[in-house]
């Protein structure tokens, strides 16, 4: 494990070169990695680590989206909060909020516990509207980052910064919580609450207390995103917010450290790559999910850890021939659904219909190539190619269940 | 007073509709102990495939036919995905269903946009079933509440004097001894996820008409269930049945009446520092009807915890 | 010594109309092994449960030295030195028997809420679970999942963590309860070793392991204690033998 630090050094090394490396678009990308990375971090904290699943993290992240804005414009980047420091603003909102609805939802455990997330969530989106001094009502709260100790913020460049070195901090504190005590205790709060009862903690403090830190971490991620875009929406406290992080936690393994950051950071690249050629990016997130919870139950990164720690048994490691075949199915497959969905997505669309609507079917150019809707080969190679991937996968699978009850 | 006999009445047959949803919710979350968050993504199926049946087929076949077809979304659902988790517990069989409730919500929208489509009540059936102080009440309004009052004679028919019942009453008592007994618990449960599926489907098939069918109704419609089975008492059909009723009488009483804290403290002399304080106090109570949901959500919670 | 440190006084619980405890008076002298025996349905899970904190009594009074514990919760019970196993095996299954000891082991130490000190500088606390783990004998399982461990592993893993908060008191629901005779007799021993310096109340099936262990045993029937005294008494005890015990000890 001598190798751990030098990939942690790399890794920051990287972070901290991207403004050189990427174009000015990307580095916008970047810092919403970054934020995404945290919130799911913060996410994963409550769901993955303490074992409570939350369905409205959403309240915590615009909670403190909305307290930086109010406190960018109360204190104008000076005094007491100067703007490297707003983000506080948003943690501490995000504290104060998690204690009281911690104490509520942790009252309950399980399906019980993520139900009450949810409705405190709703319950918030439902009443921000009403509340325009606090909210801003349809138009959001705006605001301007103010340069503070000699630096201007004016950059994606100085906010990149910022970002990353306060992401930095929070995920390096998430680390080390838990190695103390508070944290062992957050594992033994996902195992089995009653022994814990019976061991002699308080469980019902502790669960608030960490879905207070959570949410204050939470907090603090929308914070950041509301030092980067200037502004809180009520649309940050949307359903949709919740869904997001949630979706991202467990494609890459809440149970893993950094499971979730990488998951989040993944989804959020491809949703920035792919948001000029798509707009139902959140349907792949949604098929992506789906099928990680079915077939890899630990999220991706997760089970690339189980594969490669040399913790599974003898002959259940990766056999190339296996792999390789199963790789070439997902991907055929893959492709043939995403063709799929974007044609359907085209043909769909209010535009397209509008042009149908006198019994043609005009051509669609998409990934470079031209399409005709009205010709059955159009769909039929995209579905071949999806049904051919499948069977391909199902083959393998097949054989490799064969050849391990022949050797079992 | 006519004024709350229609909020009554309206929330007697919204209340109908809300337990048709829940009925097959309950039977599920008792049986399976899975709390199908993609069940009211049913209800918006069934509303949607009926809207794209009804030009083809006419009303009647569509609202038939559509049920049908959400059934065999269920059932594939129950068999290729739940079933395939069921082992990792339920929470990650929540996760499951819950991620597909997104992928369905976004396939709606990719197909038929993100914005409310036009399916109305047939132009045969939109008429005054009796004027009381010369407001027209729509027959449609009654003949739902006749549908779902005629599902849940079916249901408790099916379940009390049939053997199919019996073993799904005994399935979810002790699903355990019941596959011991030598039923086939795996498609009992298949069939009752069928079951429960397609009277979702056939709510929102029959009042996605009447209400809007657009690509929020799920979530919107999902919270409501989620109540209606957790005050009902899980696995129980006669406590979601009353439950339903409660919170839709709750839920078309709150839309009616009109005031605000600020009246409240107006009675006692304080309206003046409400009216200053602004804010909460000058909220219209009927601008909350849509956080209703939450509040009796979270009040039923603590109503269950301390029962 | 004899002073009771566990004492229940007209102890009643009942569910709904279910009388399951009917007045149980009992006194657990410091330092004995003390058994709970009788037959099934007869309200021995339901008595622990009343001291451990799970149900409060109906009425009647439980006293931890002196002082009362009946209705207080499990963890606040734990706290004044009360500690108890499970007849269900009821460990923390995705963590390491390190981490499950550890756990138990903190409360011990007042650490609850820290979030300030990493646990592996908490040398005693480390101590504490080597030793522990050293006297299980399951050394060579420290690193292992909890749900890995055989089932007999798991059983004491289970008496581990009961032991861990160094309590006055334990309670063992059951501990050998699906046990080979091998393994109840290894875990006998165990129970022997750490009941030493403390105040036992055990709940087992087993007569051989219930004669040979306690110092002193009483008979709950039907929520009813019936008799309470030494091995030889309650061997010899007419209305003992009626009740439950059959030919099967006077054999």
């Amino acid at each position: 494990m001598k190798l751990r630090p030098f990939l942690i050094l790399l890794a920051v090394m990287v972070l901290l070169a991207i403004p050189w490396l990427v174009s000015s678009s990307m580095l916008n990308a970047a810092i919403q990695m970054l934020i995404a990375a945290l919130f799911a971090m913060a996410f994963s904290l409550l769901c993955g680590q303490a074992g409570m699943l939350s369905f409205g993290h959403a309240a915590y992240f615009g909670l403190g989206a909305f307290a930086t804005v109010h406190a960018m414009n109360a204190f104008n980047g000076e005094g007491l909060l100067p703007t490297p420091l707003l983000p506080l603003a948003g943690a501490a909102v995000g504290l104060v909020s998690g204690v009281v609805a911690g104490y509520f939802s942790t009252k309950r455990t399980g399906v019980y516990f993520a139900m009450i997330t949810l409705a405190l969530a709703e319950l918030l989106h439902a009443l921000a509207p009403h509340l325009k001094g606090t909210f801003g009502g349809e138009a959001g709260i705006s605001s301007f980052r103010m340069p503070a100790w000699g630096f201007g913020f004016g950059t994606a460049i100085e906010v990149y910064y910022l970002t990353l070195f306060w992401v930095l901090l929070a995920i390096g504190l998430l680390y080390l919580l838990m190695l103390t005590p508070l944290g062992r205790l957050a594992l033994g709060l996902r195992e089995n609450q009653r022994r814990l009862r019976f061991l002699g903690y308080n469980v019902h403090a502790l669960g608030t207390l960490i879905f207070a830190i959570s949410a204050m971490f939470s907090g603090l991620a929308g914070a950041l995103q509301s030092l980067n875009i200037e502004a809180a929406n009520y649309a940050e406290l949307e359903t949709h917010v919740s869904t997001v992080v949630l979706l991202n936690s467990f494609i890459g393994g809440v149970r893993v450290f950094l499971g979730p950051a990488i998951g989040a950071a993944l989804m959020t690249f491809f949703g920035h790559v792919t948001s000029d050629v798509t707009r139902v990016w959140l349907l792949y997130q949604g098929i992506i999910f789906v099928l990680v919870m079915m077939f890899l139950p630990r999220g991706i990164v997760g089970e690339l850890v189980e594969r490669f720690s040399g913790k599974r048994p003898a002959g259940e490691g990766i056999r190339l021939s296996e792999m390789l075949p199963r790789l070439a199915g997902i991907a055929v497959a893959a492709l043939g659904g995403v063709v799929l969905i974007e044609l359907l997505q085209r043909v769909m669309s209010r535009d397209y219909r509008a042009l149908a609507a006198g019994g043609q079917w005009p051509e669609i150019t998409m990934m470079g190539l031209s399409w005709q809707p009205g010709s059955p080969l159009t769909w039929l190679v995209p579905l071949s190619a999806l049904a051919l991937g499948l069977a391909l996968v199902l083959g393998v699978n097949r054989r490799a269940a064969a050849r391990r009850e022949a050797t079992a | 007073m006519d004024q709350i006999f229609f909020a009554l009445l309206n929330g007697t047959i919204y209340g109908l509709l809300l337990f048709m949803v829940s009925a097959g919710l309950t039977l599920i979350f008792g049986m399976m102990g899975v709390l199908n968050f993609a069940h009211a993504s049913f209800y918006m199926l069934g509303a949607y495939f009926a809207y794209t049946l009804q030009p083809l087929t006419g009303f009647w076949p569509a609202i038939v036919l559509s049920p049908l077809l959400v059934a065999a979304i269920g059932v594939v659902i129950e068999r290729y995905a739940l079933r395939r988790v069921h082992h990792f517990g339920h929470a990650h069989e929540l996760l499951v269903t819950f991620g597909i409730a997104v992928v369905i919500a976004e396939l709606v929208k990719l197909f038929y946009g993100n914005y409310p489509v036009e399916y109305r009540v047939p132009t045969e059936l939109s008429f005054a079933a009796f004027t009381l102080s010369g407001i027209d009440y729509p027959f449609y309004r009654l003949f739902m509440g006749a549908v779902a009052v005629a599902m849940f004679a079916a249901i408790y028919l099916l379940l009390t004097r049939t053997r199919v019942g019996i073993v799904v009453r005994s399935a979810i008592y002790r699903p355990a001894m019941a596959e011991a007994l030598g039923h086939n618990v795996p498609l009992v449960f298949m069939g009752v996820f069928g079951i429960g599926a397609a009277l979702a489907g056939l709510a929102g098939a029959v009042a996605g008409a009447f209400y809007t069918t657009n690509p929020n109704m799920a979530l919107d419609l999902a919270v409501l269930v989620f109540v209606v089975v957790v005050v009902g008492g899980l696995g129980s059909l006669g406590g979601a049945m009353l439950a339903s009723l409660l919170i839709g009488i709750t839920n078309s009483l709150a839309v009616g009446v009109n005031f605000s804290l600020g009246d409240i403290f107006g009675i006692v002399g304080l309206g003046e520092w409400a009216g200053s304080v602004g804010g909460v106090m000058t909220m219209r109570l009927s601008s909350f009807a849509a956080t209703l949901p939450f509040f009796l959500m979270l009040l039923g919670f603590w109503c269950v915890r301390r029962a | 010594m004899s002073d009771p440190i566990l004492r229940l006084e007209g102890v009643h619980k009942s569910f709904g109309p279910a009388h399951i405890i009917r007045g149980v008076d009992l006194e657990v002298r410091r330092g004995e092994r003390h058994a709970v025996i009788g037959p099934n349905g007869a309200g021995k899970s339901t008595l622990f449960h009343l001291c451990s904190g799970e149900f409060a009594p109906s009425s009647g009074r439980i006293l931890l030295d002196g002082q009362e514990i009946g209705g207080m919760k499990p963890a606040e019970v734990n706290c004044r030195g009360l500690a108890r196993s499970f007849q269900i095996t009821n460990i923390f299954p995705g963590i390491s028997v390190f981490e499950n000891l550890r756990l138990a082991v903190m409360r011990k130490h007042g650490l609850q809420f820290t979030f300030w000190r990493r646990v592996s500088r908490l040398d005693n606390v480390t101590q504490e679970v080597e030793g522990l783990i050293e006297r299980l004998r399951l050394g060579h399982r420290a690193h292992t999942l909890a749900s890995q461990l055989s089932y007999s592993e798991q059983r004491s893993l289970e008496i581990g963590m009961t032991l861990a908060s160094d309590p006055k008191v334990i309670l063992l629901d059951e501990p050998m309860a699906g046990m080979s005779q091998e393994e109840t007799e290894y875990t006998v021993g165990l129970i022997r070793e750490i009941a030493e310096d403390r105040t036992l109340l055990i709940v087992e099936h087993d007569m051989s392991v219930v004669f040979s262990l306690a110092d002193r045993i009483s008979v709950l029937v039907y929520g009813e204690m019936i008799a309470t005294g030494t091995p030889k008494e309650i061997r010899e005890n007419p209305q003992v033998k009626e009740a439950y015990l059959g030919e099967e000890v006077a054999a």
